[in-house]
């Protein structure tokens, strides 16, 4: 304590000298001694035995003379640089420190989800952090066409009424503030910035001289560029996470046994369906083992697989046939004056009918192939999805043989509205069939996998697709593939300027239908079940309509497909993604409310791990689908006359053509057309080529590596293990007799278990972590046998592996010494 | 550091613990209310176990995150609470319910009936129960030791799985 006192005195001494002018040689010396010093002291005062009162005394003194002096130690000029480095250090890493907790606090709605995931488990709780992400996306490619695309239009453009598309016409000019009209979207909406067809195609507006063609060009690309990358950014991440789960095929029902209890569960609801999903999982690994050891009969096995497959291709076109036939009829129909009702639906309803019973067909038929329950279901969504890609395309085939004619005699690009009107009715028509066909299979449909072995639980269960629940996609898959399908191929045929009515409508109804089932199916349920059940003949609450659970396979994957509509439609409605950011708000209010008031948690409560990189594939794949419909028009169609930014040009890209040869220095024009050279892009095209197949063969040849490294440890653990065994025996029995003839000494016993065992090398060295296994593990709590010390230590590098290996040495010693205890010694 | 809770929790105390767990100041302050908010007799202890403060910091010191800055610093004291050894230890001293150091089939009966409820029968049970010993025993004692179910969950990712992130 002397010392320290003695080093205050003299340290105030150095700030009485220092206060003047700059210091001599040996006084900058000796405070630098000091700060290091009180550095050290401020390191290591948690461990001096001090009371608590002196500790924070001699703390805040060393802390002041560091501060004090620190800045004293640059010499001359650069003392201040030095205090002010050190002080910008010091606020950098606290401003990090806040900034880092305050973006934590930011994440919106994390109560909410936190609470979602507690009572329904972490695969809803993905839904809604899905959505979230979603939200997030959305609100980028807002910002961006908002900023670059509106708001300069809005204030620099030419104002409302100045020109003949920015002007409400004046037939429909008393109409235009209509409720109705306006919902429609026509009257003013129509006629302003949200739409493509108000821009004016004048080069530059306004004092800035602001390109907006230019500008409207490279926002519509620009928006399908963050999100292709962002979309495989994640993707990416997502995969970094999963590969060190690896093949689990060794410890399946180990893992079983230690991991599948979800500790994140608050409610002892959602933990009754635990119960239930940990059982069944039991259940299903009991039928893969039973699987794979039964016998086959291979022949019949194949020829009745070939006959199934015949049998459903029989049926797929059956039905292609059918399609083809009544919408042929309906063209009849429709050249005729008075038809009935039917015959004006007939087409919707024929389809909504095949789309109702053809699966539960392929089922049956799929009974006679015998699959693993798990490949069955795999092979039943592949010909659902083909019975629905088949049918559109006969749809679409019927169509557009009507179509050409259409443009055949007549000069100008139709707009088919007969067929448009009756694509969209198809898709509303579709979209609440989807929902009727959601609950009428999920009630009814019988189990198909596990024979008399699983007892009935209350809804269906079919054996998992990795965690994917399977009913819904099936259902989801028609409608929105559909309609995008049908919409790349109408957007040949349709003027742009509709378009973008038409995306703003569907979007719209979508929105409007599934915010409506929700309440119907979802709400107005769960209400209709607790008040009626008291006076109801049976119990509504566990028989049939009971309440709802949360779909979210049919919820992610509407999401994912109405996201593709609105890539598809920002090119030609700036205003849509807007509408989309409102919409995905509300929704998630909505569906957060809507989840803790009306559904249950899942019957299968399953994790929600691997699914994820399957969704995000998917929308992978929905944002090419979108991304090629306007590719192709913006390529190869002229822009109409008298409406858009574009409008008077022969192509869309001609705007970059025509910026550049007149706002950028001549020699760069002369770079991008060299780049835009043939003869450039191809051999790049093709080096690209090569450097893909290049990455793929050299991550198949590590994956290969890496299997075989796995097999060589595999096969190394099954020798271990059956080594270990037979030597446990072994010394066992060998204890057993040396335990005869021994004494009190305990190291004693361990001489003659080292005679019989330095013959092989892997066992001296298991020798040598017997040895120091009871000195490692701590809980065997056993005395070290001085025996131990002559043994080589060298072997220690060896000793992590075969520390494992110490403790059953430990057990027959242990056995053998508790026997020799017992044996009354002589 | 002003609040109420604060008062009740001395300056050594939380040294101490601060040492112990590795947790940040402000992270203890914040655990310390909470606690006091679920110790609905004021008493000390939570209701069923009889866990006082500090039994309740040092299981929770578990569940921090492990952050990479941390495998530097101390490399010849004692190993950190959170470090991935220890979470399996705690994970594997929920399975070991008589505390001898090893999972005897009876102690798998016993999760698995807590798991499972009645759905299964005793004897798919049992099966169940000899083929994970099975799986996991490598030394041939139809136990599994501590090195044994470290092996089993290998490829795990623990540090992610039991790390909660308390707000800083």
């Amino acid at each position: 304590m002397w010392k320290q006192l003695k080093k205050h005195r003299s340290s105030s001494s150095a700030s009485s000298a220092s206060c003047g002018e700059s210091l001599s040689e040996e006084e900058l010396a000796r405070i630098l001694e000091q700060v290091e010093d009180k550095k050290k002291l401020i390191a290591t005062m948690r461990s001096k035995p001090w009371p608590m009162a002196r500790k924070l005394a001699e703390l805040r003194e060393a802390q002041e003379f560091v501060e004090k002096y620190e800045g004293a130690l640059g010499k001359g000029k650069g003392k201040r640089l030095y205090a002010c480095r050190m002080l910008m250090a010091k606020k950098w890493a606290k401003f990090k420190r806040d900034f880092d907790n305050f973006k934590t606090q930011c994440i919106p709605w994390e109560m909410k989800i936190k609470d979602i995931e507690s009572h329904f488990g972490s695969s809803v709780a993905s839904y809604f952090i899905f959505l979230r992400w979603m939200y997030g996306v959305n609100l980028v490619l807002f910002g961006l066409i908002f900023g670059l695309v509106i708001i300069p239009e809005v204030l620099m453009g030419m104002p409302y009424g100045s020109i003949p598309r920015k002007t409400v016409p004046r037939a429909e000019e008393e109409k235009a503030m209509d409720f109705s009209v306006l919902w429609d979207f026509e009257g003013y909406i129509k006629y302003s910035a949200l739409f493509y067809g108000y821009y004016n195609n004048q080069r530059t507006i306004g004092w800035l001289r602001y390109r907006l063609p230019m500008a409207y060009f490279m926002v519509g690309v620009s928006v399908f560029g963050y999100s292709l990358m962002i979309v495989i950014r994640s993707m990416a991440s997502n995969t970094q996470g999963s590969t060190s789960e690896g093949e689990n095929d060794n410890f399946t029902f180990s893992f079983k046994m230690f991991t599948s209890w979800d500790y994140l569960i608050g409610n002892s609801e959602t933990a009754d369906s635990k119960y239930a999903s940990i059982t069944t999982s039991f259940k299903e690994s009991i039928v893969d083992e039973q699987e794979s050891n039964k016998e086959e009969n291979v022949h019949l096995t194949r020829f009745l697989r070939v006959l199934a497959n015949f049998l459903i291709i029989c049926c797929l076109c059956g039905s292609g046939y059918l399609i083809y036939f009544v919408v042929k009829r309906s063209q009849e129909f429709s050249k005729m004056q008075n038809i009935s009702w039917y015959e004006r639906n007939e087409v919707e309803i024929v389809m909504s009918l095949l789309g109702m019973f053809c699966p539960p067909l392929f089922e049956t038929i799929a009974a006679l192939e015998n699959y693993h329950p798990r490949i069955g279901l795999k092979w039943q969504l592949g010909r659902i999805f083909a019975l629905f890609l088949g049918n559109l395309y006969t749809f679409l085939l019927a169509l557009m043989d009507d179509v050409h004619l259409k443009v055949k005699t007549t000069n100008f690009p139709p707009i088919p509205s007969a067929h448009h009107i009756s694509f969209l009715k198809y898709n509303t028509f579709l979209v609440y069939n989807v929902h009727e066909l959601k609950k009428f299979w999920k009630v009814d449909r019988p189990s198909c996998s596990f024979g008399s072995d699983v007892p009935a639980s209350r809804k269906s269960v079919v054996a998992p697709l990795s965690d994917v629940d399977v009913h819904s996609p099936q259902r989801k898959f028609p409608t929105v593939p559909i309609a995008l399908f049908c919409s790349c191929l109408f957007i040949c045929y349709l003027a742009d300027c509709e378009l973008s009515k038409e995306f703003m409508r569907l979007t719209v109804s979508d929105m409007l239908v599934t915010y409506i089932t929700i309440l119907l199916g979802d709400f107005l349920r769960a209400c209709f079940v607790r008040f009626m059940n008291y006076c109801w003949c049976w119990d509504l609450e566990a028989g049939f309509p009971s309440y709802a659970e949360f779909d979210i396979s049919g919820n992610v994957l509407g999401l994912i497909f109405n996201q593709g509509m609105i890539w598809m439609g920002s090119f030609y409605a700036p205003g849509l993604v807007g509408i989309n950011v409102l919409r995905l708000l509300t929704s998630m209010y909505f569906q957060c409310w809507a989840v803790m008031s009306s559904n249950v948690p899942h019957e299968r409560v399953f994790k929600a791990s691997r699914s994820n990189n399957f969704y995000m594939g998917l929308l992978l794949l929905v944002l090419f689908l979108s991304l090629l419909p306007v590719a192709y028009t913006i390529m190869s169609l002229p822009p109409s006359f008298d409406c858009g930014p574009f409008s008077g040009k022969n192509r869309m890209y001609d705007v970059i053509q025509e910026t550049i040869e007149n706002d950028f220095p001549t020699f760069l024009g002369k770079i991008f057309a060299f780049l835009a050279n043939p003869g450039l892009i191809i051999p790049a095209i093709l080096l690209m080529f090569l450097a893909i197949y290049y990455l793929n063969s050299v991550s198949k040849s590590l994956s290969r590596s890496n299997a075989q490294l796995r097999k060589k440890i595999q096969a190394l653990r099954e020798i271990e293990k059956s080594h270990k065994s037979v030597k446990g025996r072994a010394t066992a029995r060998d204890s057993e007799e040396t335990a005869n003839g021994n004494s009190k000494n305990s190291t004693q016993l361990q001489l003659p278990k080292e005679g019989t065992m330095r013959h092989s090398a892997s066992q001296s060295q298991t020798l040598d972590q017997k040895a120091q296994g009871p000195e490692a593990s701590s809980s065997a709590g056993k005395a070290v046998p001085p025996a131990s010390q002559h043994l080589p230590i060298s072997r220690s590098p060896g000793a992590r592996t075969g520390s494992g290996q110490a403790r059953p040495q430990a057990h027959p010693w242990r056995s053998a010494s508790g026997k020799s205890a017992q044996r009354p010694r002589h | 550091m002003g609040s109420r809770a604060s008062t009740l929790l001395r300056d050594e105390e939380l040294e101490e613990i601060k040492k112990e767990t590795g947790c940040e100041f402000g992270q203890i302050t914040r655990l310390y209310s909470r606690f006091t908010s679920l110790d609905k007799g004021e008493n000390g202890t939570l209701r069923e176990d009889q866990v006082n403060f500090r039994g309740f910091m040092r299981t929770l010191a578990h569940f921090r995150p492990i952050e990479d800055n941390e495998k530097s610093k101390d490399v010849n004291g004692p190993e950190p609470l959170n470090s991935r050894s220890n979470k399996l230890h705690f994970a594997f001293r929920l399975y070991d319910l008589d505390k001898d150091d090893k999972i005897s089939r009876d102690e798998l009966l016993q999760v698995l009936r807590m798991m499972v409820g009645v759905n299964i029968s005793d004897e798919q049970l049992g099966s169940i129960a000899d083929r994970t010993i099975q799986e996991a025993d490598q030394d041939g004692d139809s136990a599994i030791s501590f090195t044994e179910f470290v092996k089993v969950l290998e490829k795990v990712d623990v540090e992610q799985k039991m790390s909660i992130r308390f707000l800083h």
